[in-house]
This record gives C-alpha cells, structure tokens and sequence, in this order.
C-alpha cells in the first residue's frame, strides 16, 4: 500500500504448514501496512484459518518467516503473540460460561480490582462503560455469559479484547452472529480504532463488510495468497471470483414454485410479554422472511413455534389444523423442522458421526419395531451426504470434523430427512463460506420447490431480499412491515427494523438488548 | 477445516491403543498374578471370581452402563440394590411366595427408579444431585425399616427350594446369575446398538440439547433409563439376599464405585468414547480379577484398594493418552 520506509505492521511471508498429506498452507504470505484495515478473504480450506494459527502461535509452520514493524519473531506462541500486542477475536466463543459480563471482560487483567479479590461492584461499572463505549449497548446486570445470546457473548468477546490495548486486532468472522445494527458499531469501533493508529486484520465471508470496511485485501486460495485488492477498485462480483478462482454462478436460486395451501397460519399469537399480535400466512412452496434487531421478539416467536417456549395468545394452525406446539417432540410430528441458530450447541451433536447426526431426527422412518434397520439407514445418510454435498472422509466421521459450512447442511440435512413441511430456518448462513451459503440457499429453494414452507429468520438483507418472497419486520415484538421482496431493498427493510417503519432513526438507540 | 487438518497420521497406533487397551490391561493383570500366585490361574479360583464377584458387580455396572450413556450417573444403583434385597427378604420372610416376592424386590427397584426419574426428568434436576439424594434417603429408609441397620435373616422354615434355586440354582453348570448377565448383557447391549431408543438415548447422553432440537423426547428417555437402571440394580439385590438368605443392610454401597469404576473405565478405553457393555463387561473383570489377585498374593484389605485405584488411574492414563492422539 504504501512505498515508503515504515516497514510493515505485519508481514508473513513464504509460509508453509502441513498436516499429514495435507498443504495447508503453501508459501503463503500476508503484508499488512500500518493503521490500515486489511481483509483477509478465501472460502474454507484455503488456508485463512491456519495463516491466523501461525500467527497466534497455536501451530508451528515448516517454513516462513513472522516479522512485526520490521523485527522478526521466531518461535511464536500464543503467550508470546499476547505480549508483542496481537489480539485475536474468534469466531468460536471461548468465553467462561458462568462467568458473569464484568468477570468475562476483566479475567485474567491486572487491573481487574484491588489486590486482595475482585470488587463486583466496580466490575460490573467498568463492563457496562466498556460495553456502552464500544457498541452502545446494555447487557443485562451481572447476567451470566451462558444466558447471553451468541451475538451477545460476541460483543463481550470482542469488547474484551480491545481492553487489552492490542497493537494489531485480528478478527476472525467477528460478525457472523451480529445483528446489522451491532455490525455498525463495530465497524465504527473499528475505524475509530484505526483512527488512533491501531492496525486490524479482518477475516469474513461477508463480502459486503470487506468491501465496506477494508483498505487493502489478501485473497487465500489452496493455501497461497493469489491477489491483492484494494476492494474499492474491484467491479461487483470481483471479490467472489477471485476467492473461488472462477466467475461465481448466480448465488440465489432464481426457481420460484407458485404457492399453494396454508402450511402455516398465525392469529393473534403471542409469546410472554415480548411478542404481541402475530398474524400470518405461510403457504407451501413459499419463502417467507422474517427480520428483526436483536430484542424484536423473532427469536422468542420462532423458538415457541418450535416448541420451545409456550404460546400464551392467539391461534397456530399447522396443516389447516389448530396445532397445540407444547414440545419439540410435538412441533416435529406436525411436520415443522427448525435449523437453530447456534449450530455447534443446538444444531448438531458434535459427537456423533455424520450418519447418526442425519437420520436423528428421522429414526423412526429407519426402524421396524424399534430395531434400526442399520442398512437402510446407512444408504439414507449416504445419499443425503451426496445430495448436500458434505465434504467428509466419511459417513462416521464426527460431525465435529466438519467444516462450519458443511456442518450447517448436516443440521438442514437432518430435516431434509424427515420431509418436513415446515422449515424455520434461523440464520442459516452464519459462519459459513459463500461456496456452502450458495449450496445451503440452494437446498433451501429445492425443499420450496417440493412443497415445504420456509420461514427465514435473518438479519442479512441480502439474504432476505435474494430467497424470500415476501419479508415481515418485526419491531418490539409486533409486526411492523410487510414487503413483497420484488419491491423493496435493504434501506426499507433497515429502517423499518431500527425505527418500527415510524422513520425517526433516533429510535434506534431505545431498542433493549435483551436475550432474544 | 483445519481441524480436520490437524488431524495427524500418528493416529492409527492411537486408536489401536483405545480399543485394544482394556482387553490388553486385563490380560497383563492375569499374566501378572499368573506368575505371582500360583492359586490364581485354576478353574476353582476363576470360577469363583465370576460367580463371587464379577457377576453381582456386572449386574449392577449395566444398570450404571445406561445411566452413563444417557449422559448421567446413577449414584442411588447401590440403594436400588438394598430396597430390592430389603422388599425380597420381607416378602419371603412374611411367607409369601418366592415369585411374588422376586415382583415386590422388582417394584422396590422400579420405586427408586421412578423417584430419579421424577427429580430428573420433571423436576429437571441434574442427575448425579437427584440420585446422591435418593441414596441418602435411601439410606435413611433403611435405617428406619430395620431399627438402625440390623440385618434381616429368613426364617429358617422359609428357606424354600424356590428360594435356594434363585440363590444357589445353575442350569448347564453355569450358575443363574452367571445366566442373567449374559441375557442383560446381550440385551443391554443390543439395545444400545442396535434399536431406535439406543440410538437416542446415546445422542441425549452425547448431547441433549442437539437431541431436543431434534425433536426426540428427552425428558421421556431420561425418566426410562432412571426406572430401567433402578430395576436392573434391584435384580443384583434379590439375588444376592437369596444368596446368603439375608437382607444386610447399606450392603448395596459396596458396587456402587466398582460399578462406575468399571462402566466409565469401559467408556473412556473404548474408540467411540461412548458407553458400551463389552468396556463395562472388561471393566468388572478387571476389578474382580484384580481384587481377587492381590488377596492371593497376600496383600491386605487396605491395599486392595490402592491396587485398585492405581489401576484405575493406569487405564485413564492411557485413555487420555491415547484420545489425545486421536483427537
């Protein structure tokens, strides 16, 4: 980026790590200027992911070199990574579950409290003016980080890291689990940041977001750096074919089945005193989507609608028939499939191989008087790992080997399985490169084409406005818009989740941050 | 990805180690009191080991072996035992028929398994605390049921074919408890492998939120395993009271750590890191031979148990060892 003498924040170069008869990465190298924002893009697999290892000291390459404002480093770890002022946001949560906001944040840092024990009073000052600074939001007093929803435990991660007063921030797909609005907030946090000369290396498969907040990018490829950008140069679309090294096919399934009955029909419904009033029609073959900020109630109507947390007023019916959703068991048989939105915990067993993950929630249909037909059911995964192309060594591989990506069409391939009629898919794509997001939007078009209804809950635009339908925006746990996709664009859809559709964009601000 | 990745070429030996590690350890434990004790490899003291030993503990570690595959442990299996043993001997000794008393000892089982089941799949109560509290109030109901823990005997004249055969019978010369675990241990086993409950009981143990949201009925399949441990574990105490014609009370307690000892040892040496019975079966025998093994060559009571506990911290070792290696 630049030609002059200030040598660079950060430049890898020539790396090569391998595992087993795998290169994961090939003579890989990565310069990154300082007080610049650098993306770092390529699907999964190409090596991003272990580019960042080496540079957190978690794995040891073969070869390359590390060097740090001109000064190389050898033998890095990850204690030596901390010191010479790197710190690293994951996209998976390493957080202490039961630790509390403050505790979280503080853990581990000197100036956490006196000397002699920690004061909770102080701490949970300090966490909420952290929290407020960096994000503008408010967590609940002294809540426990397990309480907290994925894109809460997200922020809290992130806030903690830029306590430490990193010299380079890397984060690795800080945003997956963000809703728009906090999506803002740290971009802002982050070009405030740059601002104070602070550098960032960015990871995301969120094209947008690289093209809105990066200066400069490097784009990973079979373990190689095989471009590098600047993403205010590259035309629409460009981005995406370098990453995958060929022009990108059209992302959304443009197949469009014409609607037919009800699957499912909404009156009234309410669910505790978030969610208030909820009407509407679903019919099969038709993509409904289903947007809100964090703390619109969409979370706590999907949830209900699978059972998981009792409807207190109105009516749902299920087929054309009034449907009592007391369980998930009962929310299954009537035909109603929901693919969370935190996978690793709700999604998939980790645990368990591909096959048993598959045919979970379909045991019934492979066994005969309780005895599994062990063949039937082996075929039946072996042809759902072909029609959602999993990219496994096998069908018992544990599911926790898989790529997020693929680990998301064994969650929807679960469901696929059971021919549900009703999918509710929460943020599907998250955490998920743009190869698996166009297989998953792909298999999401097919069940429509066969008949199911799809309820989408999203806080993409893109997504929404690419598969749906029809949008409902949920404001305060009422419906507060209806657009047909055809008919509208991201800025309507935002507006109306930040305002309620009222237009004063102030509103923004009073929106509680509660677990939704 | 790059977990996958990660995932180095050394496993091969690695999970070799896992699978053929308890057979392995068990083998090395009769090759080591082989040589010591010159008493220990004959067919009365092997037998005797079985019959005396490993068979009331392997009732006792399947029932354990399916509250660990549901993700719990069942620490009441020893109070289970005694009711049982307690509602036989009472029966018998009250003059009721042997079969009806076999019913109630089973019922005294079912009761327990139905209290776990109620703290843990209604009450939502983790089940480690749920079953700790069931065996303290077990405890506290035997105490009260025979004025502070005096053994209850069968009256002489009570003491009737049909008992002795429950408590001394063999068919084929295999004695009858001999028999049972052979029929639970295939049953248990097939039932874990091989049918639709196995699987999602072994997916709620794994993990139980993926199972609910999977729609399977969790709570349902928690409350079936507590009642079916309960029952099994009654079963090992009608035979061991028809064994001795005796109810002894807190004698339950005694199989409580064996058994999981011996289903978690199976469970942690086995390639799939899941529950199983032939790892549970392996792991009573190791205990048993174990045991048995050091008394032969002279070691006292207080250090069979040391014995135990370092071949216990042995196995885990070389579990984690090897798990590491695996990944």
């Amino acid at each position: 980026m630049t030609t002059s003498a200030v040598p660079p924040a950060l430049a890898m170069r020539g790396l090569v790590a391998t595992f087993g008869p795998t290169r994961a990465l090939d003579g890989a190298s990565l310069t990154v200027a300082p007080g610049t924002i650098h993306g770092l893009i390529g699907h999964n697999g190409a090596g991003k992911s272990t580019l960042i290892k080496v540079l957190a000291g978690l794995v040891t390459p073969q070869a390359g070199t590390i060097a740090l404002d001109g000064a190389t480093v050898t033998g890095m770890t990850p204690g030596r990574a901390e010191a010479l002022g790197i710190a690293f946001i994951h996209q998976e949560r390493l957080l202490v579950p039961t630790a509390t906001v403050g505790e979280a944040l503080f853990l581990g840092r000197e100036s956490a409290g006196s000397r002699f024990g920690i004061r909770r009073g102080s701490l949970r000052r300090r966490a909420e003016a952290a929290l407020e600074r960096v994000f503008g939001v408010t967590l609940p007093k002294g809540a426990l980080i397990r309480d907290l929803s994925t894109a809460q435990q997200q922020i809290v991660q992130i806030t903690r890291a830029l306590l430490a007063d990193p010299k380079i921030l890397v984060f690795d797909e800080p945003t997956a689990a963000l809703a728009q609005r906090e999506v803002e907030h740290l971009f802002a946090a982050i070009r405030r940041l740059k601002a104070q000369g602070l550098t960032t290396l960015y990871i995301s498969h969120y094209l947008a977001e690289i093209e809105q907040l990066c200066d400069t990018v490097t784009v990973m490829r079979n373990g190689r750096d095989v471009a590098h950008v600047d993403p205010r140069q590259v035309p629409e679309g460009g981005l995406a074919q370098l990453m995958i090294g060929r022009p990108v096919t059209e992302l959304y399934p443009r197949q469009r089945a014409a609607a037919g009955e009800p699957v499912l029909a909404l009156a009234g419904v309410g669910v505790g005193p978030g969610v208030r009033d909820i009407s509407f029609t679903l019919r099969r073959g038709e993509v409904l989507g289903l947007t809100g900020l964090l703390g619109s109630g969409a979370k706590d109507l999907v949830r209900a609608l699978f059972g998981l947390a009792p409807i207190t007023a109105g009516t749902v019916t299920v087929d054309g028939q009034a449907a009592r959703l007391k369980n998930p068991t009962e929310a299954v048989r009537r035909g109603i499939a929901l693919v969370p939105e935190d996978r690793r915990a709700h999604g998939v067993a980790l645990d368990l191989g591909i096959r048993e993950n598959l045919t979970l929630a379909s045991l019934g249909r492979l066994s005969r008087w309780g005895w599994l037909d062990r063949e039937a059911e082996r075929r039946r995964a072996l042809d759902l790992i072909g029609e959602l192309q999993v990219k496994t060594g096998g069908p018992d591989a544990p599911v926790r080997t898989l790529s997020g990506g693929n680990q998301q069409k064994v969650a929807l391939g679960k469901w696929l399985a059971r021919e549900a009629h009703l999918y509710i898919l929460d943020e599907p794509t998250i955490g998920v490169d743009i190869a698996a997001k166009a297989e998953i939007y792909r298999l999401i078009a097919e069940a429509a084409g066969r008949g199911a209804g799809i309820l989408l809950l999203s806080a993409d635009p893109d997504e929404l406005l690419g598969l749906c339908d029809r949008i409902l925006v949920l404001f305060r746990g009422t419906i507060v818009a209806e657009h047909e996709a055809a008919g509208t664009d991201a800025g309507t859809l935002l507006q109306a989740a930040l305002t309620g559709g009222r237009g004063a964009a102030g509103a923004a601000s009073t929106v509680p941050a509660h677990a939704a | 990805m790059s977990r996958a990745q990660a995932r180095p070429s050394r496993s091969i030996s690695a999970a070799e180690l896992l699978r053929f590690g308890l057979p392995a350890m068990l083998a090395l434990v009769l090759a080591v009191f082989s040589a010591l004790a010159p008493g220990f490899l004959t067919v009365a003291n092997v037998t005797g080991v079985l019959v005396n030993s490993v068979a009331l503990n392997a009732i006792v570690a399947l029932a354990m072996t399916l509250a660990v595959a549901s993700g719990g442990t069942d620490l009441s299996v020893g109070t289970a035992v005694d009711l049982g043993g307690l509602a036989f001997i009472a029966a018998v000794s009250a003059g009721q028929p042997v079969a009806l008393a076999v019913f109630f000892g089973l019922l005294a089982g079912i009761g327990t398994g139905l209290f776990n089941a109620l703290l843990i799949a209604r009450l939502g109560v983790t089940p480690f605390l749920a079953t700790l509290g069931t065996l303290f109030i077990g405890h506290s109901l035997q105490q009260l049921a025979t004025d502070g823990g005096n053994p209850v005997y069968v009256p002489a004249g009570r003491i009737t074919p049909a008992l002795a055969l429950i408590g001394h019978g063999s068919c084929l010369g295999i004695p009858l408890s001999l028999w049972l675990v052979l029929l639970l241990s295939t049953g248990i086993g097939l039932l874990l492998t091989r049918t639709r409950f196995g699987r999602e009981v072994l997916a709620v143990g794994i993990q139980a939120p993926a199972a609910l949201y999977s729609g399977l009925p969790v709570r349902r399949i928690l409350a079936l395993i507590s009642i079916a441990s309960g029952t099994i574990a009654a079963l090992a105490g009608i035979l061991l009271s028809a064994h001795v014609n005796a109810y002894v009370p807190y004698a339950g307690n005694a199989y409580l750590l064996d058994s999981i000892g011996a289903a978690f040892i199976g469970t942690a040496l086995s390639r799939t890191g899941r529950a199983n019975v032939p790892g549970t079966l392996l792991g009573v025998a190791l205990f048993g031979f174990m045991t048995n093994g050091l008394l032969l060559i002279g070691w006292n009571f207080y250090w069979q148990q040391v014995g135990t506990g370092v071949l216990i911290l042995l196995t885990l070792i070389l579990a984690f060892a090897g798990r590491e290696r695996v990944g």
